[in-house]
């Protein structure tokens, strides 16, 4: 029989290495990917800073083999292969998902901690050890006795089959490890949203945010495997002489392509879809009014991710599809933009009427649906086969995905940041320096993407080292761009460093005001280690009109 | 119940556990308690239809190709491993707590996702039934007598060990009655 117990249930103090090294909490865990993913952020987007002083003019300054004189062309291709696996695999996912996904989803439905807390301290260290072989891969023996390997993030074969060193190997394998850390953590989400609801909280009382990572969590299960099997079957290819890719042996190059974007679309929006969600806590806490429109938001991103399994072969209209294919693929694309459409407006009717307060987090959940929807609509046009023939590979792509990711989703976690920054630390961010790190980060980026949609049209083609003096001004106005955001990103860090160290301290719980409403919001700054060992009521959460 | 378990605050257990209860005549009183389990069988079986359905898109488009029989582990393997942990979850969700009192005797047996059946039991003349509001978890319940002090329900939500501890109070009076009027 359970005995009672004195039940002095103090928050145990675990020392620095328990804490940090062998935590199964989720705030700890979620601490951690922030923590990472921000790191490898700062590595990647020094990648990104290379590649922009290198294309600031024509011709090749900067990354030239030892002579001083040949351009390396590998090290401009590893640079773009290794910005693109970090981002798109261990930086945006990993904040988004697993850092605010395993910090704040378990709150927000009043569970005490994931379902499965030692398989979230191993899919955290299985994404540690996937970083590390990324990282490392940059600086193995590759292709063109040189180091790292230069195939693109896609790993598109026969490419990746025929890149030499055992780089391309390391890339494989940390995507790989990488993937199993992301199913395994999506099981765990799925079973802690399903499971482990406090009572009465039923899925159309759910939190969007919660929401939004289980919808996260269904993509991640769904395509990941397909992803880990198209890979698997390239290191094969690789090494042991199989030909699942290689027209030679009766194999399909195309097919490896289709395989890829089964997975890769479905990643654009896993990488969006957890933003949709702080976005509309964000946008809800500070127009002072609830989310317009509740049930259409959550069947909007159920929509979005269900069209999105759908829809991938129109990254790859020109491979030789039939004109019937292509017809469907168009079709199919251009309904995703209902759903994405229905949370647009949704949001711009929470703020409607509202009494809008333009502190930072809103700043940047403006700034995000501003660029979203940039980026929504050049995907609208980059979704027609016909139109796509002469963008195809084009920088108009590159201006396109990234307002959409790099913009959209990064703009979602810095809300997300300053959001919650005080509820994670207890302490508050200077509010004019988070306004400056918006305003730089705001400029820096349309300065940087934006020129590229006339780069595309002109048709400079992506993926190059040089390129002709015809599209010099806004090859240099772009990366003038990178250079500010560059700079908004350091700012960033300093803003935290300020914050955790010499930061306002705030003891009011819901400090944002009472539109704040979910269950993270009833906890103490920083919340303690364990919270809701007693299931939440109601009355804490079942603020909404619609419920 | 582990002995020696006074270091934690706790009563040491007298006598070990009591032998399973084989009355037949009904309880005066019956409850069963069970932890907040969000997802019914229902929903497990949508849920495992919807992953099983999309999974196959991919599998149904490369059907009878070598590439289908490369994808075809992971596929399996994440469609399982979807199954096994939901499972796994709801089997250490189940826990739960039954408890049933006669006029002499009232018995507690808490059935723990092990398989392991623990039991208390003891005259509810002499239990006394505490709610303690200002415990951490709020309104903890306890049971004291046999020797021994036992926590009811402390996976519910603090108003269910409300009510819980109004209608076990009432049972107890009721059986009280039944005494005095033998």
């Amino acid at each position: 029989m359970a005995d009672a117990a004195a039940h002095a249930h103090d928050d145990h103090h675990p020392g620095f290495f328990t804490r940090w090294f062998l935590s199964t909490n989720h705030k700890d865990i979620g601490v951690l990917y922030l923590i990472t993913s921000a790191v490898l952020g700062l590595i990647s987007v020094a990648f990104t800073m290379y590649m922009r002083l290198e294309l600031m003019e024509p011709g090749v300054q900067y990354m030239l083999m030892e002579d001083g004189v040949t351009p390396n062309g590998h090290l401009w291709n590893v640079m773009i292969t290794a910005h693109g696996i970090l981002m798109m695999f261990f930086v945006v996912i990993p904040a988004l998902f697993g850092g605010f996904g395993n910090y704040f989803m378990p709150l927000m439905i009043g569970a005490p901690d994931m379902a499965f807390p030692r398989m979230n301290n191993l899919s955290y260290w299985m994404y540690a050890a996937g970083s590390t072989l990324a990282v490392l891969s940059v600086v193995s023996p590759g292709g063109d006795q040189q180091l790292g390997s230069g195939v693109g993030w896609v790993l598109y074969a026969p490419l990746s089959t025929r890149e030499a060193g055992y780089s391309m190997d390391l890339a494989i394998f940390a995507v790989h490890v990488s993937g199993a850390s992301s199913i395994l953590g999506a099981i765990n989400m799925i079973t802690t949203f399903l499971n482990m609801r406090a009572p009465g909280m039923t899925l159309h009382k759910t939190p969007l945010f919660a929401w939004s990572i289980f919808v996260t969590a269904f993509l991640i299960l769904l395509s990941l495997p397909v992803l880990a099997g198209a890979i698997t079957m390239l290191l094969t290819d690789r090494n042991f002489g199989t030909t699942f890719f290689d027209p030679a042996g009766g194999g399909d190059p195309v097919l490896y392509q289709h395989l890829l974007w089964f997975f890769g679309h479905p990643e654009v929006y896993m990488i969006i879809v957890p933003g949709f969600g702080i976005v509309s806590h964000v946008i809800s806490t500070f127009s002072k009014k609830p989310v317009f429109g509740y049930l259409g938001m959550v069947y909007a991103m159920i929509g979005i991710g269900v069209l999105g399994f759908v829809v991938w072969a129109h990254h790859m209209y020109t491979v030789g599809m039939s004109h019937t294919q292509q017809a469907y693929f168009m079709l199919a694309t251009m309904v995703i933009a209902v759903p994405t459409g229905i949370k647009i407006f949704s949001w711009i009717a929470t703020m409607w009427g509202g009494s809008i307060s333009f502190k930072t987090p809103m700043l940047w959940a403006l700034g995000f649906i501003f660029l979203f929807t940039v980026g929504g609509v050049t995907g609208v046009v980059l979704s027609q086969a016909g139109v796509d023939r002469a963008y195809h590979d084009t920088y108009y792509v590159v201006a396109h995905f990234h307002y959409v990711m790099s913009l959209g989703a990064v703009f979602c976690i810095f809300a997300g940041v300053y959001y919650w920054i005080g509820k994670m630390t207890g302490r508050q961010y200077p509010e004019t320096l988070g306004k400056i790190h918006f305003w730089m980060m705001f400029i820096g980026a349309n300065l940087t993407f934006f020129p590229q949609h006339f780069l595309g049209r002109q048709g400079m083609p992506r993926r190059y080292i040089d390129y002709p003096e015809q599209f010099a001004l806004w090859n240099q106005v772009s990366s003038y761009g990178a250079f500010l955001s560059g700079l908004s990103f350091l700012l960033f860090f300093y803003i935290v460093w300020v914050t955790v160290t010499k930061g306002e301290k705030i003891t009011e719980k819901a400090y944002w005001g009472e539109h704040a409403d979910t269950l993270e919001w009833t906890l103490p700054n920083p919340p303690p280690a364990h919270t809701f060992e007693t299931l939440p009521t109601p009355d804490m959460w079942d603020k909404q009109p619609h419920h | 119940m582990e002995a020696n378990a006074d270091k934690a605050g706790q009563i040491e257990t007298a006598g070990g556990e009591p032998p399973a209860v084989g009355r037949s005549d009904p309880p005066l009183y019956e409850v069963t308690l069970w932890p907040n389990l969000s997802l019914g069988r229902r929903g497990y079986r949508i849920v495992m239809g919807g992953a099983a359905t999309m999974l196959s898109l991919p599998m149904i488009a490369l059907a009878g190709s070598k590439v289908a029989l490369g994808l075809l582990p992971f596929v399996l393997g994440a469609l399982g491993a979807l199954g096994w942990f939901l499972r796994r979850n709801a089997r250490d969700l189940s826990l739960h707590e039954r408890l049933r009192l006669w006029p002499d005797l009232m018995a507690v047996e808490r059935h723990e996702p092990s398989g392991r059946v623990l039991r208390w039991q003891a005259n509810p003349h002499w239990v006394r039934l505490k709610l303690h509001p200002d415990g951490r978890p709020q309104n903890y319940l306890t049971l004291k007598g046999g020797g021994r002090e036992i926590e009811l329900g402390a996976f519910l939500s603090p108003e269910e060990r409300e009510d819980l501890a109004e209608q076990i109070e009432m049972a107890m009076a009721r059986a009280r009655g039944a005494v005095g009027e033998r």
